[in-house]
């Protein structure tokens, strides 16, 4: 794979200094800081630390007995899996089928995009009013068809998969223009040898379309494992403080609530310490998985 | 083709400003650079009801004065909070400061970055003279006062009179016992009403406060236990259980523990459900439900807007249904180094000084409760009903007492607040909730 | 064409697939402009009809022009995320090229810092970079310009690492022959990638400057703490303290939100220009 242009390492530098420089001064710098404020004692966002921890590493050991972060943790794992499949699978699959079709690709592209502009606090209002109790749209439907009593469609047992749905939903077109990106980086000679060969349409997907997309296609499993562990916005406008029952914590908003909630400065920084190593972690792993594929 | 160019070229713009930025350096405090500038943070900003009366005063002081006021009000929430608390950290506060006087006051107190009011007394000797200083709230670090307060807050118990009339249940008035309650409720839930519209999962804050003063009295309302056998402990673990009992009962909303605190809301204004407890912020909210377009008040509808009122909240023990949570909790600092700057002491004390008058403070507070000492009357015509309803109520008050929960800060309240769904499910018992809380705020104050 | 018959079945279910997606997309958009035309109160009790006869008004538009100074909170933001969204992208592109083709000792390293560095949380990083901001003179100053750049800045470094990740795959994919050709001629590295490189991946660069710019313009947080004075506030900022605070006003939030939405959708569109079939050939012929 090396070629020998790349031989000359002077010029790395030239490549790599800005970026990181960039970097260093604006996000490793200051997150050193927290992992410092980690070992500390802090009452407020702001505040001065009041000293070390007793032991320093107590936040850690904490973490380790937290049951709401344990259940934060399940439910990324689960949160995961639904940004895999439902997030990236549903954007794949939209993305050949746009790339595969004559008129309207654009109309199409433009439109996908829409959900990932609006603000998650007005998503939250909305998908809130679609599944209120007294009488959101689901409710007011259902009853249309002849369903008496209403469903609290927030409550224990339904309260994690509605407020699945909507996060992915909601970044289908984030993958989606990724992806058709990536297609569109195909030279056009590849399917045009492929097609004078007599390859059907689903051989040239198959064959030529896959295989090229594959890192593009890593690239987003990568940002969909450590999008879930800091998802955030949307899960908290519908759910705050994982309600109900604290059945829908997620890292993300459990990081938050320590911080911005409880005022436990120094814990959510110990958590968001362990979302960096998950994060790092877990994509190692999809980097490896894709490595390993046949294709 | 051309968004491109214009963005390369605002590119280009700011590289200059940053070099030439950099090249002013050398002068003192680019905010400080004029000496009649005043640098002001407070709240009014957003949807605070004063905040137009906010804009209105500023622009007359600078008027009247020739002096520029940088204003870098905010909405009021947690955000906000960090950046003045990260502002005082850094060096960078405002010269006047509009903000709590509770424990969120308590580190740039503790730093000595404000000036009490009376140190500024000392060469002020009329600064805030027209304020009652029994009723100006002292820090919590020093037991000084540094923060001259404007309005206040109260909480009561809103109720919306068609279901009650539907219910047949009559509007509550001064000597509302408890069993009064309970029975109105059970008539009201008989109505098929929700009695209480309360978001149990998101905001407790105000039945956890008034179920807990049920149990103590406006003079020990603000000990914090030490333990739940001691002092007020028994007090907290009975307030528990009071809405542990209520919910058992069936009188929050079926969906109390995951609706938000607006969907409660908005069964109490659209008449589904019958009494809020709630602050005196809601009248305003409640007013703007009433109006067609909520940004102007000529819209509204009177007739809807008649049948709400305000009153007392129920009581369940010593205390008087009169006696109310409330009090000031905010007030305008000075910053130390606003005072230490011969260009700004004065200045800044007059802003404080003219945003405190007599009229100013009649005019922000409202409803709500002041410090003054001789309050203006008050041109009831320009309210509305709601709002003369709550001025009628403050008339009959015998105490306001000031919210255990502002001094019960932080973590500590995680197992009471946050935990209240898994307290009235029995998950966990109010009494290990209480314990579990108290042990927290023993670990807080201990260091 | 010689369209055979189960092909144009195909076509049918790909668009009837294709259209029920766009339909979900569209409505939320279609939902908000609908209810930006109703009052308050309607919202939450008519939230899913159309705001005709009595329904509909004008006042929550009015209410933000007049109480606001859009204009010039737009002119910020535009500002602010065309300088990230540029930057972002030039930078970015040099270090994905270099972390793709270049071999050295700590490239796994720094493949992971790049990860964490997407992961960190914007509340974990404010205070130590309003602190060095704030020392270097750029932060809480009254200079409209310097206000400005205090949020480009941090905003740059965060939107890098995505930049990185997405760059890094995009670079990939391209087959390394033509660089070898490109060097054969006698190119630089220098000149590799701005003549090969960059042409062949200019649609990943568009992509990743909407994607740049749309955070930078939704990052509320690094706005809140960094933009204080009125007329140094950008539009995300702006709005929002129209429609914070208890008593939310629906109406005015959905007003709020279209006008917030309106430009990242023209500035999609004509990013999007670039992100078109067919460029990409040409480039590799020439």
């Amino acid at each position: 794979m090396e070629s020998s242009i790349y031989k000359k390492k002077r010029n790395l530098l030239v490549f790599l200094v800005p970026a990181f420089l960039f970097m260093a001064v604006f996000l490793y710098y200051p997150f050193l800081k927290n992992i410092w404020n980690s070992f500390q004692n802090i009452s407020s966002l702001g505040a001065a630390g009041k000293g070390w921890n007793e032991p320093w590493y107590s936040n850690y050991v904490k973490m380790a007995g937290d049951k709401n972060l344990r259940t934060a943790l399940f439910n990324t794992l689960i949160m995961m899996a639904v940004t895999i499949v439902g997030q990236v699978g549903i954007a794949v699959v939209l993305a050949l089928m746009v790339d595969n079709i004559k008129r309207g690709g654009k109309f199409f592209r433009t439109v996908y995009f829409f959900p990932i502009v609006i603000s998650a606090t007005a998503l939250g209002l909305m998908f809130n009013l679609i599944f209120l109790y007294d009488k959101g749209m689901v409710n007011q439907f259902l009853e249309m068809l002849g369903k008496t009593g209403l469903t609290d469609w927030k409550d224990s047992a339904h309260a994690l998969i509605i407020m699945m749905i909507p996060v992915m939903w909601q970044y289908v077109g984030f993958y989606f223009v990724i992806l058709i990106t990536g297609l569109n980086n195909i030279p056009e000679d590849l399917y045009e040898v492929a097609a004078i060969d007599g390859a059907t349409r689903w051989q040239r997907v198959r064959y030529i379309t896959l295989p090229l997309l594959r890192n593009v296609i890593c690239t987003c499993v990568v940002l969909a494992v450590t999008g879930a562990l800091k998802v955030f916005d949307l899960p908290w406008v519908m759910f705050p403080k994982g309600m109900p029952l604290g059945k829908t914590w997620l890292t993300g908003t459990y990081m938050y609530y320590q911080a911005f909630n409880t005022k436990n400065v120094d814990y959510s920084s110990a958590i968001a310490v362990l979302i960096v190593v998950l994060g790092i972690v877990t994509s190692k792993i999809v980097n490896k998985v894709f490595k390993e594929a046949e294709y | 083709m051309k968004k491109r160019v214009v963005c390369v070229l605002l590119a280009g713009a700011m590289v200059c400003s940053l070099l030439a930025g950099c090249g002013k350096k050398t002068g003192s405090d680019s905010t400080a650079g004029d000496d009649k500038t005043l640098s002001v943070t407070t709240t009014f900003a957003g949807e605070d009801g004063n905040a137009q009366n906010y804009k209105d005063a500023v622009a007359a002081f600078e008027k009247q004065e020739g002096v520029k006021i940088n204003d870098s009000s905010a909405t009021s929430d947690e955000t906000f909070k960090a950046r003045v608390e990260t502002d005082f950290q850094a060096g960078s506060e405002p010269d006047v400061l509009f903000f709590f006087n509770g424990a969120d006051a308590n580190s740039f107190i503790e730093e000595g970055k404000v000036v009490s009011i009376d140190e500024i007394r000392e060469e002020y000797p009329d600064y805030a003279s027209n304020m009652n200083d029994d009723l100006i709230a002292p820090s919590l670090v020093d037991d000084k006062k540094y923060a001259v307060p404007v309005n206040g807050y109260w909480e009561g118990m809103f109720c919306n009179t068609e279901v009650l009339a539907a219910a047949n249940v009559e509007v509550p008035g001064a000597d509302y016992t408890w069993d009064q309650f309970l029975a109105d409720c059970e008539k009201i839930k008989a109505a098929g009403y929700s009695p209480i519209a309360a978001s149990l999962g998101e905001i407790p804050h105000y039945w956890w406060e008034y179920s807990i003063f049920n149990h103590t009295t406006p003079e020990t309302h603000l000990e914090i236990p030490t333990s739940v056998d001691e002092g007020n402990g028994p007090a907290w673990v009975a307030g528990m259980e009071d809405i542990k009992a209520l919910y058992e009962k069936g009188y929050f909303p079926e969906n109390t523990l995951s609706a938000k605190d607006d969907e409660t809301f908005a069964l109490f204004t659209g008449g589904k459900a019958a009494f809020l407890i709630d602050g005196s912020w809601k009248v305003g909210g409640i007013a703007a439900a009433c109006q067609s377009d909520a940004e102007d008040p000529s819209t509204l509808d009177k007739d809807k807007l008649d049948k709400f009122t305000v009153t007392y909240v129920p009581t369940n023990g010593e205390r008087k249904a009169t006696d109310l949570i409330g009090g000031l909790s905010m007030g305008y600092y000075i910053s130390k180094k606003a005072w230490d700057d011969d260009a700004k002491r004065d200045a800044a004390v007059k802003f404080v000084e003219y945003m405190t008058t007599d009229d100013m403070v009649a005019k922000f507070a409202q409803h709500t409760a002041s410090a003054l000492k001789a309050a203006p009357e008050v041109d009831e015509t320009q309210f509305n009903s709601l709002q003369v309803k709550a001025i009628d109520m403050m008339a009959g008050v015998t105490s306001l007492t000031g919210a255990a929960q502002d001094l019960f800060n932080g973590e500590c309240r995680i197992s009471t607040f946050d935990g209240m769904p898994q307290i009235v499910t029995g998950e966990v018992s109010a009494k290990d909730a209480v314990a579990e809380g108290l042990a927290t705020y023993a670990d807080q104050t201990a260091e | 064409m010689k369209n055979k018959k189960p092909v144009s079945i195909w076509n049918g279910l790909i668009y009837v697939v294709l259209s029920f997606w766009a339909l979900t997309t569209i409505y939320p958009i279609f939902w908000i402009v609908m209810n930006s035309f109703k009052a308050k109160n309607e919202i939450l009790a008519n939230s899913f009809s159309l705001p005709l006869g009595d329904q509909f008004t004008l006042s929550n538009y009015k209410t933000a022009f007049e109480r606001l100074n859009i204009f010039s909170a737009y002119r910020n933001s535009l500002i602010i995320s065309c300088t990230v969204a540029l930057v972002v992208v030039l930078l970015a592109g040099l270090a994905s090229f270099a972390l793709v083709r270049y071999r050295f000792r700590l490239k796994k390293f720094i493949y992971s810092l790049v990860i964490a560095g997407m992961m960190f949380p914007v509340f974990s990083t404010i205070i130590p970079v309003f602190r060095m901001l704030n020392v270097m003179h750029i932060a809480n100053t009254s200079n409209l310009w310097m206000s400005l750049l205090s949020v480009a800045l941090p905003q740059i470094a965060g939107n890098m690492s995505f930049a990185i990740v997405v760059l890094t795959g995009y670079i990939k994919s391209l087959p390394i022959e033509l660089e070898e050709a490109a060097y054969l001629e006698g190119c630089s590295a220098y000149q590799i990638f701005f003549k090969v490189v960059v042409p062949l991946t200019k649609p990943s660069f568009a992509t990743v400057a909407i994607f740049s710019f749309l955070w930078s313009y939704n990052d509320l947080f690094t706005q809140m703490f960094l933009l204080r004075l009125p007329e140094q506030r950008a539009i995300t900022r702006l709005l929002n303290e129209l429609t914070a605070m208890e008593g939310t006003n629906y109406g005015l939030m959905a007003a709020a939100v279209a006008l917030v939405v309106i430009p990242v959708i023209i500035v999609y569109i004509i990013l999007q220009k670039y992100i078109i079939k067919g460029m990409t050939a040409g480039a590799v012929k020439g």
